[in-house]
C-alpha cells in the first residue's frame, strides 16, 4: 500500500519515531513513568478519534461511550476466564474481542441511525450515549451494576502473585504503546487511501462529495466504526491497568470532551496532530494539576476558546496551511 | 436508445413549480445546450438529472435505466458529471487533490488507485490550464479559476455525460471561446455528451451545441436546431422584460 519516495511519507515516519522516544523516555525515567504512559493512552484515543472526527468533521460527544464498553469487554473476559479456569493469555483475548464486539455493535446501531444527522444534530443526538449506557448498567443491574467490576482478584488467579506486576503494568503499558503506534499507521493509511480522500471531501462539503461519487453513508459508518473499534482497544488495555472499573467513571461525558479538545487542539484530520494535541494537554493537565489546581477548567476553556476562535485547523492543520506552498513542508507536515 | 431521457418531470419547492412536466433527451455524445432567463429552473433540472433532488413526478432514464430515485453518488459513478454554477472545491484541500477525488470517485473509481488518481488528475490541471496552481489550497483561487477547478474535477470522473451550470458566466469574450473549445475537444476525443446552462445567450455556447432547449418558469418552450430557435421570434418574447442582456 505505501509506495513512492520515502521522503513522501516523512510524516509517518516522525510520528512513528516520536512514539518510540516516548516508550524510551518512559522506561529510561522510572520516576515519568506514570505521566508518559498517560501521554501514549492520549495518542492512541486521539489518533482512533482521528479518524472520524478529524477526518469526517463529525462531533461525537458519545465517544467516551466506545472507551467505556472496551473497559467493560476486558473487565467481563477477565472474570469469565478465571471462573472458568482459562488460561491468561486466553482471558486478554476473550477481553479484547469482547470490547471489539460491544464497542462495534453499539458503534454499529448508532452510527446506522444518528450518522443520518448532519453537524450539529449529530452531536446534540450522541449526547446521551454514555449517560443511556451507564444508567443501563447501575438500573438493570447487570455487569456488576453500580458496584463495577474488581478484576484485581481475577488477574492474580490468572497470572499468579508474582505475575501481577505483569498483568497489570507492563501487559497494559506495552498494549497501549502498540495500540498508539498501530492505530497512528492505521490513520496513515487512510489518510493517503481512497477512504481518507473520501472522507476529507465529507468533511469539506458532504453536498458536493456525494454528487462527485463518494457514498458518503457508507464512508461515515466506516470510520466510524474503525474508530470506535481502536478506541474500545485502548480501553480493553486501561482495564488491566486500574483493575476494577465502575460505571460513572466508564461513561463520563467530560472524557469525550477531553478527546475533542486533544483533537482539535492538534489539528482534525492530520497525522501528526494527536501527537502534538495529546502532548499539549496532558503535560499542561499534569502541571496545571500541581500548581494552578482548581483553575484547570478554566484554562482548558480558553484553549478550547482560542481553538475554535483563532485557528480552527487545529496547531498542525494551521501550520500546514500556513506553510503549504513549500513542498518539504506539505510532506513533513501532515 | 438515447443516452438520457427526462420524461415529464415536475419538481415542486413548497408553492413553486421550478419544473412543469419537462421532457428532454440527449444522444451519446451530443451537445446540447439549455437555455432560460435566471429563475427558469435550469439549476434545478440538473439537481434532478444527478440526483440532488429527486423529483415528484416524471421519470429519468440513463442508458436505457430508471435513475429517478438513485442516489447522486450512484449516478456520478455511472458517469453523471457536473460543474456547479455556485463553485463547490473542498477549501481547505488543495487543487490536485480536488481534481483527484473526481477521478477517484468517478466512474473509473475502484478500477483505479490514488497513483492513478494523481495522474489523471495532472492531466486534467494541465487541460484547463491550472497546473501551476496544483499545489495551491482551492480556497485561494480567483472566481474564474474556480470554475476552470469546477471543469477540471467533472473531467477527471471520466464522465458519459457532463452537464455544465453556467461555466462560462463573467468571463471575457476571449475567455469563453477557450473555454467553449476545450470543452469540444475533449468531449469529442472522449465522446462526452455535454448539456450546458446559460442564462444569457451567449453566442459562442450556443453555437458549440447542436440542439438547443429554451426553458421559460419551468417549462420547455422551444426546443430544436439552433439556428431555427434562435431565428425564432418567440425566444426574443421570452427574454424581452427579464433581465436580457445577451445578444441573439
Ligand atoms: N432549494 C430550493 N428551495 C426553494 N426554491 C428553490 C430551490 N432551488 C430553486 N428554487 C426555485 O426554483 C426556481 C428555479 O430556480 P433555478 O433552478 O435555480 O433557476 P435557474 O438556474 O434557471 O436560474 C426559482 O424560482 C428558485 O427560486
Ligand atoms: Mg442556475
Amino acid at each position: 500500500m505505501i509506495k513512492g519516495k520515502i521522503i513522501d511519507h516523512t510524516s509517518l515516519i516522525i510520528m512513528i519515531f516520536s512514539y518510540i522516544i516516548i516508550w524510551m523516555l518512559k522506561t529510561s525515567f522510572p520516576e515519568y513513568s506514570q505521566m508518559l504512559t498517560l501521554l501514549l493512552y492520549y495518542i492512541a484515543i486521539a489518533q482512533a478519534y482521528n479518524i472520524f472526527l478529524g477526518m469526517t468533521g463529525y462531533v461525537d460527544f458519545g465517544y467516551v461511550s466506545y472507551f467505556g464498553l472496551g473497559l467493560y469487554g476486558m473487565a467481563l473476559g477477565v472474570s469469565y476466564a478465571s471462573q472458568n479456569n482459562l488460561s491468561s493469555s486466553e482471558a486478554i483475548i476473550l477481553g479484547m474481542i469482547l470490547s471489539v464486539i460491544l464497542a462495534g455493535s453499539v458503534a454499529g446501531v448508532v452510527g446506522g441511525i444518528a450518522l443520518r444527522l448532519r453537524g450539529a444534530f449529530f452531536a446534540i443526538a450522541t449526547i446521551g450515549l454514555s449517560q443511556a449506557l451507564r444508567y443501563l448498567i447501575e438500573g438493570a443491574k447487570i455487569w456488576g451494576g453500580a458496584e463495577g467490576i474488581i478484576i484485581a482478584k481475577d488477574l492474580r488467579k490468572l497470572f499468579g502473585e508474582e505475575g501481577f506486576s505483569y498483568a497489570t503494568i507492563i501487559l497494559p503499558d506495552t498494549g497501549i504503546f502498540i495500540l498508539a503506534v498501530a492505530t497512528g499507521i492505521i490513520m496513515y493509511l487512510i489518510r493517503i487511501s481512497r477512504l481518507g480522500y473520501g472522507l476529507l471531501a465529507i468533511k469539506e462539503d458532504e453536498d458536493a462529495a456525494k454528487v462527485f461519487g463518494v457514498n458518503t453513508t457508507l464512508y461515515k459508518f466506516v470510520a466510524f466504526i474503525i474508530s470506535a473499534v481502536l478506541t474500545s482497544l485502548v480501553g480493553s488495555m486501561w482495564t488491566l491497568k486500574v483493575t476494577a472499573i465502575y460505571p460513572p467513571e466508564s461513561f463520563n461525558i467530560t472524557f469525550s470532551v477531553e478527546f475533542i479538545v486533544i483533537v482539535m487542539l492538534g489539528g482534525g484530520g492530520t497525522v501528526l496532530g494527536p501527537l502534538i494535541g495529546a502532548s499539549i494537554y496532558s503535560l499542561s493537565k499534569y502541571y496545571l494539576g500541581v500548581y494552578l489546581p482548581g483553575l484547570q477548567l478554566t484554562v482548558f476553556s480558553i484553549i478550547l476558546l482560542l481553538i475554535v476562535l483563532l485557528f480552527r485547523q487545529g496547531i498542525v492543520g494551521e501550520l500546514r496551511s500556513f506553510l503549504y506552498k513549500h513542498e518539504i513542508v506539505r510532506k513533513i507536515i501532515r | 436508445m438515447h443516452l438520457l431521457e427526462v420524461n415529464n418531470v415536475t419538481k415542486r419547492f413548497g408553492g413553486i413549480t421550478a419544473l412543469k412536466n419537462v421532457s428532454l433527451y440527449i444522444d451519446s455524445g451530443e451537445k446540447i445546450a439549455i437555455i432560460g432567463p435566471n429563475g427558469s429552473g435550469k439549476t434545478t433540472l440538473f439537481n434532478v438529472i444527478n440526483g440532488v433532488y429527486i423529483p415528484e413526478d416524471g421519470r429519468i432514464i440513463y442508458m436505457g435505466r430508471d435513475i429517478t430515485k438513485l442516489s447522486a453518488h450512484e449516478r456520478a459513478k455511472l458517469g453523471i458529471a457536473r460543474a456547479f454554477q455556485i463553485t463547490r472545491p473542498f477549501p481547505g484541500l488543495s487543487v490536485r487533490e480536488n481534481v483527484m477525488i473526481g477521478a477517484l470517485f468517478g466512474t473509473l473509481s475502484e478500477k483505479i488507485n490514488t497513483r492513478e488518481a494523481l495522474k489523471i488528475a495532472d492531466e486534467m490541471l494541465k487541460l484547463v490550464g491550472l497546473y501551476n496552481k496544483r499545489d495551491e489550497l482551492a480556497i485561494k483561487l480567483t472566481g474564474p479559476e474556480r470554475k476552470l477547478l469546477e471543469l477540471a474535477r467533472a473531467l477527471a470522473m471520466k464522465p458519459k455525460i457532463l452537464l455544465l451550470d453556467e461555466i462560462v458566466a463573467g468571463m471575457p469574450p476571449a475567455k469563453v471561446d477557450e473555454i467553449v473549445d476545450l470543452v469540444k475537444n475533449v468531449a469529442e476525443r472522449e465522446n462526452i455528451a455535454v448539456g450546458v446552462m446559460v442564462e444569457h445567450v451567449i453566442r459562442a455556447v450556443i453555437r458549440f451545441a447542436e440542439r438547443v432547449y429554451v426553458l421559460d418558469r419551468g417549462e420547455i418552450v422551444l426546443s430544436g436546431k439552433v439556428e431555427d430557435v434562435m431565428r425564432n421570434p418567440k425566444l426574443r418574447e421570452i427574454y424581452l422584460g427579464t433581465r436580457f442582456k445577451g445578444g441573439v
